[in-house]
């Protein structure tokens, strides 16, 4: 697959602060590719550069092989931090504008407006919008030159559940066209529904990149319960036990690599004691990115 | 260029705040330059109560050439008020964000830039147009005779009237771009001719000759006042071409200097 977009070694210093530090990544057509990172990582400030906002302090990075340009900024749809528009005019008006700089055709303002369901509002001021309006004019704008590539920064901050479900099931949408997306969050289980990628940052650093498909792969982890006094010793002396945690009134037991739930349920039997509630669970997003961040 | 225009035109042509300074900026233009003649009536009525008499017939302020130099003398002191107006469109610019914003979709940091000087070009081409139609229909009026060769002379003032507006407006972008605060930034063009004068009146003595140098002495030297000619002094009735020069470059400098501060920050 061919590469959307490369970065080599970039790097970003404010003074004596180094925001993000040589990072190298690639970003290939078709993927839904999540960075993550707490808050402060450098996530923006990555997003900043390749958008040609913040100027790299060292690296490189281009877009479809070419070298970055304003030209080539026009085949993406970006939308950084929060939505950024004309206070004083109407949706449809910063869209109008937004579309002179593009260069791309004014027919599409009425389609992406559609697509984010604000053609009932395109009339009225930008500034009596609510915030979620403001995120789905942010979007429709990033539609709005038909790009390839969009790319979308805490898409879902400071929005309802309801607004968060709409902006989801709206990347979905667009993703099932066959764009690539770049998504940036601190949301892990937004990132683990929409993405097929993801990258940890952490105070500037790349600490791993890999497929959401394999989070869940690797170390087993199983919830036991018993109706036995000594459950935790019991699971303690097990060979396959890499740590016990108790939550929810269940013992969680992380299994060495090798051993599957079954495995245990045999040795508990062996032991003469039977399992009122044992389930396999898949590692969550979440608890990898915590590992990953406590182990980097 | 013109697609660079139209996009600054389009930011600018629904918002309020620039059709009212425009306005004000325009309707000031126009009844302040025409209503010259009022004036000296007033002016006459306010002596004869010393008990002297001006016959303000015998003062040709709208008999051509004179009218164009008078009214391009005394319109270049309106310029503060389209500097205003430049200054608040492109410090909003920073305050919503949307130079940000802007260069995400595509635009390059040198064309947003050319974005506004070509508005300021408009606006300076405007001013210059609207004296222009004034300063032809009052000499029409007012003038004894009508003849070309005096319609025709001191024209060479009006390229010099577009420089010195132009010249103020790059002023402004630029002070707006180094500063990007607006409320700081009007201040700061509204004192600028005052800080200069300080500084000039402290180094006269040592180093007089490097006074036509500075920026706003530039504009000064470039249309001098012309109504002490009333007074029977001489004044300069030509465009300098040394200040012409000062003023050209410090244009350039200003607009070089956006540029380079644009290019450098993040945004």
């Amino acid at each position: 697959m061919e590469n959307v977009l490369s970065i080599k070694n970039l790097t970003k210093n404010f003074g004596r602060l180094c925001a993000v530090n040589q990072i190298s990544l690639d970003v290939k057509a078709g993927q839904v590719f999540g960075m993550l990172g707490p808050n402060g990582s450098g996530k923006t400030t990555t997003l900043g550069m390749l958008m040609g906002v913040v100027n790299p302090t060292r690296g490189e990075y281009s877009w479809f092989g070419e070298v970055p340009s304003n030209q080539v900024r026009k085949k993406i749809g970006a939308v950084l931090e929060h939505p950024i528009f004309y206070p004083y005019l109407s949706g449809q008006k910063n869209l109008e504008l937004n579309a002179m700089i593009k260069e791309c055709p004014p027919e599409n303002i009425s389609n992406v407006l559609d697509l984010v369901e604000l053609s009932d509002r395109k009339d009225d001021k930008y500034k009596t919008y609510s915030l979620g309006m403001k995120q789905r004019l942010a979007i429709a704008s990033a539609l709005l030159n038909e790009p390839t590539v969009l790319i979308l920064d805490e898409p879902t901050n400071g929005l309802d559940p309801q607004g968060i479900a709409e902006i989801r099931e709206l990347i979905k949408k667009i993703a099932s066209r066959g764009k690539t997306i770049i998504l940036a969050s601190h949301l892990l289980d937004e990132v683990q529904k929409v993405c097929t990628h993801f990258a940890v940052l952490k105070k500037g650093n790349l600490v791993h990149v890999g497929r959401v498909d394999d989070v869940g792969r690797g170390a087993e982890l199983v919830e036991i319960s018993a109706d036995v006094e000594n459950l935790n010793e019991l699971l303690l002396q097990y060979t396959g036990t890499a740590s016990i945690q108790r939550q929810n009134g269940f013992y969680e037991v992380t299994l060495r690599d090798g051993f599957h739930g079954k495995d245990v349920n045999r040795f508990l039997f062996d032991k003469g004691v039977t399992a009122s509630h044992l389930v396999t669970r898949k590692k969550s997003l979440e608890k990898q990115f915590l590992e990953i961040l406590a182990g980097s | 260029m013109l697609h660079l225009l139209k996009i600054d035109l389009k930011k600018l042509t629904s918002y309020r705040t620039f059709w009212v300074v425009c306005g004000l900026y325009f309707i000031t233009l126009g009844f302040a330059t025409a209503s010259g003649m009022e004036f000296l009536k007033w002016l006459a009525s306010f002596i004869e109560g010393f008990g002297s008499k001006i016959n303000i017939n015998r003062i040709p302020l709208y008999h051509f050439p004179d009218v164009w130099l008078n009214l391009i003398w005394f319109s270049g002191s309106l310029k503060i008020v389209l500097a205003i107006m430049v200054v608040i469109s492109v410090t909003n610019e920073f305050s919503y964000r949307t130079l940000r914003q802007n260069i995400i979709d595509g635009l390059s940091r040198f064309e947003f830039l050319l974005s506004k000087i070509l508005t300021n070009v408009l606006l300076s081409l405007m001013s210059v147009a609207m004296i222009f139609v004034i300063g032809l229909v009052t000499g029409m009026i007012y003038s004894p005779s009508i003849e070309l060769d005096k319609v025709i002379t001191d024209l060479e003032f009006f390229p010099a009237y577009f420089l010195e507006i132009f010249f103020f407006l790059s002023y402004a972008l630029m002070l707006s771009i180094l500063v990007q605060r607006s409320g700081l930034t009007i201040i700061l063009l509204l004192l600028s001719q005052m800080i200069e004068a300080i500084i000039t009146s402290n180094i006269d003595d040592q180093l007089p000759w490097i006074i036509p140098f500075f920026p706003m002495r530039s504009i000064w030297n470039l249309i001098r006042i012309p109504y002490s000619r009333y007074a029977f002094q001489e004044i300069q009735d030509y465009v300098d071409l040394g200040s012409t020069a000062i003023v050209i470059v410090w244009t350039f400098l200003f607009n070089y200097f956006s540029y380079l501060k644009l290019k450098k920050s993040d945004i």
